[in-house]
């Protein structure tokens, strides 16, 4: 890991882990991955020649496969063309691209992020609502140049061997109540919003961002914080006891607390509602097709699988009634779970974004 | 006796214009196209350069890369003057093996290299759990997650690219110059200070720079070993170019990381023989 790893780079990396343990079965891994790109394919495709190939790009590992198996094939025998890149489509790489007007990516993983920083620059084109089904998702997660394919969320976990009872984000700040390090994402997403939210800032109020207030209260416990780069080194320094509390993805939080054997526990009381967003570059090569792709990737049964799979949240509202049981306390899209946290803005992130993200750096490093 | 017609300079020319082809077309034309997007985005100018000299946070971050860089190649000079000065009186065998041993780490993964050290340092690490188990302390010490942790790791990985050079160095040191210094009375302390060290300050210079050039691109050892609390300039480009596409205040900290370390170079180069630091004799 050479960057600050985003939420989708975290997925590919976890499925892998759970298939090597054993915990999900090859078929269940590549369903998950699946519905992780793409869940169904489109009813009635049988233009195969006409139909141009649509090439999805994700952040790779044992990712790239599996999507192979599991999607293009039958992708290919519904009459559609696909083919499935795992070289990572970080802001840079689509830049780089489109202004070389050397586009070969129809449609891309990435966050509120991506399309905040490479939206206003004219490099992504808008998503066209004709094809894809605005009812298919929550409304607060569909924008211009982005639309929520997964949900997830950023969370509070805390070691109850050192933390009793069920602690507030407020105690996340409060060192004399629970003495230990703490620890926050390298990256400000997530961080500013929580650290308002221990402040007493009302969830529905928290946009635009204090941040002097974020960065204020941030500083009370800054000597007792560490920050992760990536998922699986949030995983860890919990686990390892050098932190007591953090602030981490919620599938990070659930593996440690299934994992965990009673040590570990989390909640989303006060957390982050946060959009896995598809982003089709400007001048994609197959055109429309990106976004009937995309449609295709709404339908709720896919999304369901992710959940089971690996935690991601479906997108579609329409899901909710297909969740089983015993899943829907660790589903982050889940009704009663959505009612207890923030949603992000993507609006203010493509307005603040880049300034936010450079002052928590500086923050951080000072 | 005829001369052949492009001269004898022109045939070696010849032999090397490919590679120089190459060169150009994939290494240089590349950097040039860095150093024209420092100057043309956002705007036209040198406002990226200006912010060298007015942003905080690039000093900062300027100023963190000096000082662990700086400290980095202290220690490690020092270190790998010992061995190599070990290695250079052993036997043929004990410097094989001890070349083995230089050699291994450098074939591992850095990001390896730096997990290794977390399990090591950290709190419940092996040196902690083994030092309280021996009741020698009470708390962990704080080894991990602050610049300590940093340079242990980097002084790890830095440690061949001194050694090297350095021994290099001695190697070409003749041995009789000692003995002489010796037979004239001098303590083998004094033929140390006064002969050998000396002779081998060529090495020492080189071996400084090539350190404290590798250590500038460093990002991975320290974002992991230092608990994500130091930022250095290399993860620094990297966030400008590919999280906030800002290509213009990147390409300006490349450029001027590259132009920093040509000096270095050229200082390097007027102080030992570059071929035979690289050992191309």
């Amino acid at each position: 890991m050479d960057r600050i790893q985003s939420f989708a780079e975290d997925q590919a990396e976890i499925l892998a882990d759970e298939y090597r343990a054993g915990r999900v079965s090859r078929r269940q891994m590549l369903a998950g991955l699946g519905a992780l790109g793409l869940a169904a394919v489109a009813p009635g495709a049988a233009r195969a020649q006409a139909r141009p190939e649509v090439v999805v790009v994700n952040f790779g590992g044992e990712a790239v496969p599996a999507f192979r198996e599991a999607f293009q094939q039958p992708f290919v025998a519904g009459g559609g063309r696909m083919v499935i890149d795992g070289s990572g489509p970080s802001n840079g790489k689509i830049k780089t691209m489109v202004q070389a007007r050397n586009v070969t990516w129809d449609i891309a993983d990435s966050g509120v992020a991506g399309t905040g920083e490479l939206g206003p620059l004219g490099l992504l084109e808008e998503i066209d609502y004709s094809i894809v089904d605005r009812a298919k998702v929550d409304p607060a997660f569909t924008y211009k140049f982005g639309v929520a394919n997964y949900m997830f969320s950023t969370v509070m976990a805390w070691d109850t061997r050192k933390v009793t009872g069920k602690p507030t984000l407020a105690d996340f700040f409060d060192i004399q109540k629970f003495p230990g390090r703490r620890m926050l994402r390298r990256s400000n997403q997530g961080m500013l919003e929580l650290a308002l939210l221990a402040d007493g800032v009302p969830a529905d109020q928290l946009y635009p961002l204090d941040m002097e207030r974020a960065f204020k209260k941030l500083a009370t416990i800054k000597q007792h914080l560490l920050f992760w780069n990536s998922g699986a080194e949030s995983q860890s320094l919990l686990r390892d006891g050098e932190v007591v509390m953090g602030l981490l993805w919620n599938t990070r939080a659930n593996l440690l607390k299934r994992d965990g054997g009673g040590r570990m526990d989390y909640t989303y009381n006060q957390g982050l509602l946060q959009p896995g967003l598809w982003v089709v570059p400007k001048g994609n090569p197959a055109g429309k097709e990106a976004f009937r792709a995309i449609a295709s990737m709404q339908a709720p049964e896919g999304q369901v699988k992710l959940l089971a799979s690996m935690g991601n949240g479906p997108a579609n509202p329409q899901a909710a009634s297909l969740v089983p049981a015993e899943l829907k306390a660790v589903n982050p899209s889940d009704p009663a779970n959505v009612a207890v946290q923030a949603k992000i803005s993507a609006e203010w992130y493509e307005k603040n974004g880049a300034a936010a993200l450079q002052r928590f750096l500086d923050f951080i490093s000072a | 006796m005829r001369r052949p017609a492009f001269g004898e300079t022109g045939i070696y020319w010849m032999l090397v214009m490919p590679a120089l082809l190459m060169l150009i077309g994939f290494y240089l034309f590349p950097l040039v196209r860095v150093l024209w997007v420092s100057v043309m985005e956002p705007t036209p100018g040198l406002g990226n350069y200006a912010l060298l000299f007015t942003n905080s946070s690039i000093h900062r971050v300027l100023l963190t890369t000096l000082r662990i860089c700086l400290l980095t190649t202290a220690i490690t000079l020092l270190l790998g003057y010992v061995v190599a000065y070990v290695m250079a009186q052993a036997s043929e065998r004990t410097q094989r093996w001890m070349m083995l041993g230089i050699l291994l780490p450098l074939w591992i993964s850095v990001l390896v290299r730096a997990f290794a050290w977390v399990t090591l340092l950290r709190r419940q690490g092996i040196i902690n759990n083994s030092l309280m188990g021996m009741g020698v302390i009470d708390d962990p010490l704080p080894l991990i997650w602050n610049e300590l942790g940093i340079t242990i790791g980097m002084v790890h990985y830095m440690l061949p690219f001194a050694v090297l050079p350095l021994l290099t160095g001695m190697r070409g040191i003749d041995r009789r110059c000692l003995a002489a210094a010796r037979g004239l009375g001098a303590s083998r302390m004094q033929s140390f200070m006064r002969v050998f060290l000396p002779l081998s300050l060529p090495g020492v210079v080189g071996a400084s720079i090539l350190v404290f050039i590798f250590s500038l691109g460093f990002l991975v050892t320290p974002a992991i070993l230092g608990g994500g609390r130091t930022l250095m300039i290399a993860e620094y480009i990297s966030v400008q170019i590919l999280d906030v596409v800002q290509w213009g205040v990147g390409t300006m900290l490349a450029t001027t990381l590259i132009v920093f370390i040509f000096a270095l170079l050229g200082l390097l180069a007027r102080v030992v023989d570059m071929r035979r630091l690289f050992g191309a004799t």
